[in-house]
């Protein structure tokens, strides 16, 4: 394999000395699954070998089963982590699947000829990383070396188009071989021109990128090996037709010599599996590669269609009018007039370039004058549409494919869900709860079954549903999905193989591996609830068993706040699930009980972990209020008025403890009034008293505000401050009302007045009027005053 | 010859003639009726190349597709309409299609809010119509009557500035191809060849709106800012040669290095951030397009050639940037303040003297 194989000179013509014939072809050219065609016929062959996956070849009798519609794939990957796939896209107007097509209705064999998957892949993984064989010159491979030569073989190609005369290289190809309608004349033509392309480029590839030249020899020298074969099983060589990329069709002549046996044992293989799946439109126009060149599907399908009836002159007419009736459909309306007038452009432009019929680019140009009256965004949807459109293709039951796609269409279909199963997003929104107005059970939870299955399809990362907020705030019955199907999200449930043969399966191995690497409280309850939301009975109670074991040493009280709002949840709403919360509740009861019992310890913290600790004192609070008889809410409770009343924990947080009691009139008015003295009283850094009091704001507002006594309590503070404590205070007073809503702060500056003689109407007044120059100062003076301690 | 030698801008048909002949000598295709070239010798008169020995310059740069279009358009017997920002080689383009395709520019209409229907139609030389009644010697016909009688292209300037109305009298001339004259008794018809192409601003959008009558009767081609600061480059520097050749400038043509400068800070107000993106700039009222930095530039080179030295200095460009760029005075003033203390202070050594100068200047 070190030798350099020498090849053919492009001067010879393209069929001599080779006893069977080549049909060289650009994948997804419309033309060329159009002569292809013509030329089958005009042969008879008995045999027809197709590049592909030479594993593969078992698919192809399916490939053009009944029921089949393009685009489709086949699609091979790696039968272990992680997985690595291959793709083999076809549309109706790919040459190969015209080929195959024709085989079949002729009984003639189809055959793929390509080095097989488990090569290619392990070959792909070869030429990223380590080199398949050295540079002659030993020296080791070089990645600018490898650009320069990318750089000089698009410089060639854009000098072919310039001599063209074209402005891309797709406008060429069209022109140049597309509208060749001759009969052989695109076969001569497109061998011709890539015998010369590759003449011009071959030496410099293996001397800048080695890696790649000698995969290209490893294939051809299979294919060789392939097309002997089936000389060899009998085929009258007169009889076979080879249908390869034109770059290859030089190299396939049987005077270069073939693969042995002994080499094919030596290839690099990784075990591989195939399947086929629905491929669509938008991502052919989007692939690199193998589909390149295939900006626009949809138009090339018509293309095809107006070839196989043999009008392709109509092509402008049908592609212009679908624009317009695109337009039309979003209400932008444009007369058919105009559309004659977008036909004529076309065809002048095309003349400019003495081209026999419009190409791609002139439509569209023509598209944005005459439609677009020159703006290309007016009608820009429209040429998605007519260009790319959003076809799919589908594959019948029965078809090959992994037992976890048919396990998939098969759920989709139970749930009435196939329909979503669109290129375009949709919306769906589901309604959890029982509809009783249907008779069997199956309908009535059909939402809830749907949303089981998403659920699960989220879990194992298949991308063909996302979840959206829901309308209704936190309404636990209604979830709002957007459904879009993608090849993404195909090649993703095919990956899900490996983890299980049904969705339910997958599900519940992708959320058993989540579960054994996990070490964090909050992270074991939301998997809990994930397990609910996919239904998965046995994993549920497998993380119950999880969480138990990590709560038995936790102690964060941020944590179980987080995990006992999870259980909360889902004890309240889980029959809406139809589920079992009963082995739920000890578990909420045992994290309930350690958090109330770590409150005071957790609350000796400084005022940035204040935040956190709290709204986890809030959800505790919330938990504590809604499952009272669950949990030991007394001891909450006692608690809290620990918490409230002491004075060596975060101020904030003692406040906080205490609005909820205040909330609950679990204080009277003597006590409040005690307290509130004792936590402003002097003596108390002033910062304190109003982080107390700020603590004390964060609950209910109006139960502050309903409670005069406080605000007295307040006032007579703040009337015992010195000046230079009271300027202290009002900082941090005026950060804990900071909060409040502007109408709150004017109840209570009317509050305050009412203590100090001023009318309420006389204080709504002072309030509206606008800051004097010298008040604005004192407030900047505030902004800027010095603490002396910090 | 006389008249070549003293006018003060000759039309294209004459500025560029040897090139025409050129072209007519060697164009073998067939031409169209009613056309002096084959349309691809009217494609390389406009984007260049070369007719025998000849070298063609370039009249338009930049996007040689939208003249593919506007020619092909011509082509199918349409009217063309180009819309663009102002200063987009708009009415030089359409001067230059109509001199290579009829060999005669002259015919223009400039659309005004005065325009009125005669100006497109016909008027009457009214001393003779009281004195002999409606005859044919009485008629003055409008460039497009008179284009319509000979098959030629009439251009029509800022259609959009003209009132509505009166731009519908295009439409059964642009439908029909007639002219019926009542007062005659009699209607002209176009001969083969005839068209329109007439022009409009996109910054005069809404305030003659065209009907969507007149509209259908016109293919649009919307003509961009130059895309690249390289093609914009080009184009101011080939401008600026032509007409200080024709205006006899006592100046050296100024280096590429002052074009680049003008031209960046161009792009850069108009685009409302710098080159590479990564700074937002505030962009003047006025319009400050290609065209702009071409009258900037060989003002510049006025004012060298008079005052001066005859070379370009700082001072001079300062000064045509200054003008160009400050038109309503406080708030162009305070952009362009912000422009230099932010963006051009910053960019070093070999920027220095011009910020020196501009900062001078905007005091």
């Amino acid at each position: 394999m070190e030798k350099l194989v020498p090849r053919m000179l492009g001067d010879e013509p393209v069929t001599g000395g080779r006893p069977f014939h080549v049909f060289g072809i650009r994948h997804l050219s419309p033309a060329g699954a159009h002569h292809l065609l013509a030329f089958l016929d005009d042969i008879n062959p008995t045999a027809v070998l197709i590049e592909g996956p030479a594993d593969a070849c078992g698919l192809i009798g399916q490939l053009t089963a009944r029921g089949v519609v393009p685009p489709i794939a086949i699609l091979a990957y790696t039968d272990h982590l992680p997985v690595r796939t291959l793709l083999y896209p076809y549309a109706e107007y790919s040459p190969e699947y015209q080929a195959f097509v024709w085989a079949a209705s002729n009984g003639a064999e189809a055959r793929f000829i390509d080095l097989p998957t488990e090569v290619s892949l392990a070959l792909y993984d070869r030429r990223r990383g380590v080199p398949i064989m050295k540079r002659p010159d030993g020296g080791p491979e070089d990645p600018d070396s490898r650009g320069a030569f990318r750089a000089e073989q698009s410089r060639l190609f854009e000098d072919v188009v310039k001599l063209a005369g074209e402005s891309d290289f797709e406008s060429f190809w069209e022109r140049q071989f597309e509208h060749n309608g001759r009969k052989d004349a695109y076969r001569k033509a497109v061998a011709r021109y890539s015998e010369l392309m590759r003449s011009r480029t071959e030496a410099m590839e293996w001397e800048h990128s080695p890696e790649e030249a000698a995969y290209n020899e490893v294939r051809e020298s299979y294919m060789r090996r392939r097309i002997q074969d089936a000389i060899d099983a009998g085929h009258e060589p007169d009889r076979i037709v080879v249908v390869t990329g034109a770059h290859h069709t030089s190299a396939m002549d049987l005077r270069l010599p073939p693969i042995g046996d002994k080499e094919i044992s030596s290839l690099p293989k990784v075990s591989t599996k195939l399947t086929l799946m629905p491929y669509s439109y938008y991502k052919l126009s989007t692939r690199s590669g193998y589909g390149a060149g295939n900006q626009a599907p949809a138009y090339y399908e018509l293309l095809w269609d107006c070839m196989k009836r043999g009008d392709a002159a109509k092509l402008p007419a049908y592609y212009l009018s679908r624009i317009a009736e695109h337009l039309r459909a979003q209400g932008t309306f444009r007369s058919t007039a105009s559309v004659i007038e977008g036909v004529r452009l076309a065809e002048a432009l095309a003349a400019l370039h003495d081209g026999s019929q419009p190409t791609w680019r002139d439509l569209q140009d023509a598209a944005v004058v005459c439609l677009g009256f020159g703006e290309r965004s007016v009608i820009a949807e429209a040429l998605a549409r007519t260009d790319i459109g959003t076809a799919i293709g589908s594959l019948p039951e029965g078809v090959s494919q992994t037992p976890v796609q048919d396990d998939l269409n098969r759920e989709l279909k139970r749930l009435k869900l196939t329909k979503y199963k669109t290129a375009v997003a949709e919306t769906l929104e589901l309604d959890l709860r029982e509809n009783r107005r249907v008779q069997s059970e199956e309908a009535a939870f059909l939402d809830l079954n749907r949303s089981v299955l998403l659920h699960r399809l989220e879990l194992l990362g298949i991308g063909f549903a996302k979840r959206q907020r829901a309308g209704q705030q936190s309404a636990t019955w209604a979830e709002r999905w957007d459904l879009q199907w993608t090849p993404e999200s195909e090649i993703q449930t095919v990956e899900s193989t490996l983890k299980g043969e049904t969705v339910e399966l997958a599900a519940a191995f992708a959320l058993g591996e989540k579960l054994e690497g996990c070490a964090d409280l909050a992270e074991a309850s939301r998997l809990i609830r994930i397990a609910c939301d996919c239904s998965l009975h046995k994993l549920m109670e497998d993380a119950r068993s999880v969480l138990q074991q990590l709560a038995v040493d936790a102690g964060n009280f941020e944590q179980i706040a987080a995990a006992v709002h999870e259980l909360s949840v889902l004890a309240q709403y889980g029959s809406i699930r139809r589920l079992d919360t009963a082995p739920l509740l000890p578990l909420l009861q045992q994290l309930f009980l350690r958090g109330s019992l770590l409150l005071l310890d957790a609350s000796g913290c400084n005022d940035d972990a204040a935040a956190a600790m709290a709204s986890a004192i809030q959800i505790m609070q919330g938990t504590a209020s809604e499952h009272y008889d669950t949990v030991d809410a007394g001891l909450w409770r006692a608690k809290l008025e620990e918490l409230a009343f002491r004075d060596d924990r975060n101020a904030k947080l003692s406040g906080l403890a205490f609005a909820i009691l205040l909330e609950k009139n679990e204080i009277s008015e003597e006590q409040c009034s005690r307290e509130v003295a004792r936590r402003l009283s002097l003596g108390i850094p002033a910062d304190l008293g109003a982080g107390w009091f700020e603590g004390l704001a964060q609950r209910n507002r109006y139960a502050l505000l309903s409670r005069s006594f406080l605000w007295k309590q307040l006032d007579d503070y703040i009337a015992t401050l010195t000046p230079e404590a009271f300027q202290r205070s009002l900082v941090f007073l005026r950060r804990a009302f900071g909060a409040f809503e502007p109408r709150e702060k004017a109840a209570v500056a009317e509050m305050m007045g009412g203590f100090w003689g001023v009318s309420a109407e006389d204080a709504a007044i002072a309030l509206q009027e606008p800051l004097s120059e010298e008040e604005k100062e004192k407030l900047d003076e505030l902004n800027e005053f010095d603490f002396g301690d910090l | 010859m006389d008249q070549k030698q003293n006018a003060l801008r000759l039309p294209a048909e004459k500025l560029y003639e040897a090139e025409l002949q050129a072209l007519k000598e060697t164009d073998k295709e067939s031409r169209p009726a009613g056309w002096q070239l084959s349309p691809k010798a009217v494609l390389t008169f406009l984007t260049g190349g070369q007719a025998g020995g000849t070298a063609i310059t370039p009249k338009y740069i930049g996007n040689k597709r939208l003249v593919e279009m506007a020619i092909a358009t011509l082509l199918t017997d349409r009217a063309l309409l180009l819309i663009g920002e102002p200063g987009t080689a708009k009415s030089w383009l359409s001067e230059n299609l109509t001199a290579a395709i009829h060999g005669d520019s002259s015919k223009v209409i400039q659309g005004t809010a005065g325009t009125s229907e005669e100006h497109i139609r016909y008027s009457w030389n009214y001393a003779m119509l009281l004195a002999q009644g409606p005859s044919d010697a009485a008629l003055i016909k409008s460039p497009v009557f008179r284009a319509m009688e000979t098959g030629g292209i009439a251009r029509f300037e800022e259609i959009s500035r003209c009132a509505s109305e009166v731009q519908d009298a295009l439409i059964s001339i642009l439908s029909e191809k007639t002219i019926s004259i009542p007062e005659l008794g009699r209607e002209v018809s176009a001969t083969r060849g005839f068209s329109v192409i007439a022009t409009a601003n996109t910054r005069d959008r809404g305030v003659n709106e065209m009907s969507a009558a007149l509209k259908r009767r016109f293919n649009i081609i919307v003509l961009p800012a130059p895309s690249d600061i390289e093609t914009e480059i080009e184009i101011v520097r080939k401008r600026v040669a032509e007409i200080s050749g024709s205006y006899e400038l006592k100046a050296a043509l100024p280096d590429d290095e002052a074009v680049r400068k003008v031209v960046t800070i161009f792009r850069e107000l108009r685009s409302g951030a710098t080159l590479d993106g990564k700074e937002k700039v505030k962009g003047p009222s006025g319009v400050i397009s290609t065209a702009e930095a071409i009258s900037l530039l060989t003002g510049s080179m006025a004012l060298a050639g008079s005052f001066g030295n005859g070379d370009i200095t700082e001072e001079d460009i300062a000064a045509g940037l200054q003008g160009a760029i400050v038109k309503d005075d406080e708030k162009d003033r305070i952009v362009w303040k912000e422009y230099l203390d932010n963006v051009m202070k910053k960019r070093g050594a070999t920027w220095r003297n011009l910020y020196h100068a501009c900062s001078e200047m905007n005091q």
